[in-house]
């Protein structure tokens, strides 16, 4: 059974009138339970759009979406996945164990057991003693490991995240990526992960998937032969390096579609 | 160094206000000004000892007036902001009407009023300040329940929540501080609004009235000892109002 299954899916905004976007044309994409899936590409690429269709946030214009053999929709209405974005998104009026508490409240869940997995959870981001703060207490890679721990409180078999370590520093970004790996690892999370950023995709990912602008479409797939253990040796291996290039080199033609279809309308839009 | 602070904190201010109080005290001595020109603070604080039961009825005639406003004004605007913020349309119904309802002179309407209703009534004045109190919560309530972050929103829908679990996890939440925001400036305005009613007319038994009297009888000290008991009423309301927002929002000072 896959845990996500795109077909044919595709996404224009303002259909018909002169504003239309082609944000996405007949994507194809099959992710397995356990892998870790790198949506990369320049902006205008539609890497978020997929993602949220397959969360269900928008709708496709075309083509269809499953996830873990139900529709986007009925995967969302049982909270099949969880979510992470850009910014932390934690709520300030909250305390930390009750910002992890919340999609629990929305399960329907009694107290005694929401705060149990909370505290879990804090554990699993190795925050325990945290629980009482409030979010606006916590830096700013505290604030997205809560965030991670939200997302999966209610132990949803697959993990969306829309560049949530955009706006870290370096040094913090790679800690959380290696956090991150541990994370998934431990509950057997399927993760699909919108970056911006090459060595980001293929530290974390089995397979990248490359995306190119105008019309938004995946213009290539790369497996990432690093084995399923990663670590920080990982990042100085030979390996690194040659799926690095090879991400790179499949960036680079879209870039190159990108300048000519600049040439041929005549603009300059960057 | 905390309590210090704090001490330095009361004591600088404080130390202002007496310096100020002796300078007006003895300009007017030195100066030798006349009691219609300016009073001396000496000679207010002997009429507010005098008078104290006469201000406290004055003040306590303003203040309820102030309050009932307040609070009506208040539950309206919330209300009101809760409609406007489920159907956005009435937006641009509401938003032009509040704006020119705000820009007639409340003096205008306070004659109107006086017209409306019997001249012993403070309806009239109560109206006033509900109508003053109303816009400016609602205003600012409508943004609280409006202006979420799209990441909370986006975060409510993944979770498959409903509108009302939305409404009452993010938009009330969200709102709250807005809310008191609102009441900050609303306290002081409602008092003010009150007091400047009295103007217009109507029962002669509040603070705005019996400065109108006092003056108009020559007795300055007199009136000042009333404009003291506005001040202290003004204070009263924006006091409770901090207090208020410091007792709900459980320590997420940014």
């Amino acid at each position: 059974m896959s845990a996500v299954e795109v077909i044919g899916a595709s996404k224009i905004f303002n259909q018909g009138k002169t504003q239309q976007v082609d944000a996405l044309v007949d994507v194809n994409l099959t992710v397995d339970q356990g892998e870790f899936v790198s949506l990369i590409g320049p902006s205008g690429c539609g890497k978020s759009t997929l993602l949220r269709l397959i969360a269900n946030l928008l709708e496709p214009t075309g083509g269809s979406l499953m996830v873990n053999n139900k529709t986007v929709s009925q995967a969302r209405l049982d909270q099949d996945y969880g979510m992470a974005f850009q910014q932390a998104g934690l709520f300030d009026w909250r305390t930390v164990s009750k910002n992890i508490e919340l999609p629990l409240e929305l399960k329907g869940w009694d107290k005694e057991k929401r705060s149990a997995r909370a505290a879990e959870m804090l554990e699993l981001v190795k925050l325990p003693e945290f629980a009482d703060l409030y979010p606006w207490q916590l830096s700013g890679g505290m604030q997205q490991r809560i965030a991670i721990a939200r997302a999966l409180a209610a132990h949803p078999p697959l993990l969306l995240m829309d560049e949530p370590f955009g706006a870290l520093d370096e040094m913090t970004r790679e800690y959380m990526q290696g956090e991150l790996l541990r994370i998934c690892g431990e509950t057997a999370t399927t993760v699909v992960f919108v970056t911006h950023s090459i060595p980001e995709a293929v530290y974390l990912s089995n397979r990248v998937v490359v995306m190119s602008p105008r019309p938004g479409r995946i213009t290539s797939v790369i497996d990432v032969d690093l084995g399923a253990k990663r670590n920080e040796d990982t990042r100085a291996a030979d390996g690194f390096f040659r799926n690095i290039t090879a991400v790179r080199e499949a960036l680079r033609g879209t870039q190159a579609d990108h300048a000519s279809a600049n040439a041929i309308r005549g603009l300059e839009d960057r | 160094m905390k309590i210090l602070t704090r001490i330095k904190n009361i004591l600088v201010p404080l130390s202002f206000g007496v310096v100020f109080l002796l300078l007006w005290e003895g300009a007017v001595r030195v100066f030798d000004l006349k009691p219609y020109f300016l009073a001396a603070p000496s000679k207010i604080f002997e009429q507010f000892t005098k008078n104290t039961s006469r201000i406290w009825d004055a003040t306590s005639v303003s203040g309820t007036n102030a309050l009932v406003g307040l609070i009506i004004g208040t539950i309206l605007g919330i209300a009101m902001s809760f409609v406007l913020s489920r159907f956005s349309f009435l937006n641009q119904l509401i938003t032009p009407l509040a704006i020119s309802l705000n820009a007639i002179p409340i003096f205008v309407l306070v004659a109107v009023l006086n017209n409306m209703y019997s001249i012993t009534s403070e309806i009239p004045r109560r109206f006033m300040v509900t109508l003053v109190v109303y816009f400016i919560v609602l205003v600012n309530v409508a943004k609280g329940l409006t202006q979420v972050r799209s990441t909370h929103v986006e975060l409510m829908h993944s979770y498959a929540a409903s509108d009302i679990e939305i409404l009452r996890k993010v938009r009330v939440p969200n709102a709250v501080p807005y809310l008191f925001t609102a009441l900050k400036v609303a306290a002081p305005a409602s008092v003010i609004t009150a007091f400047v009613s009295e103007y217009f007319g109507g029962l002669q038994n509040g603070l705005g009235s019996r400065i109108t009297s006092n003056i108009a009888n020559s007795k300055n000290a007199a009136a000042w000892a009333y404009v003291l008991g506005a001040c202290l009423l003004g204070l009263a309301f924006y006091t409770v109002s901090i207090i208020l927002e410091k007792i709900t929002r459980k320590g997420e000072t940014k």
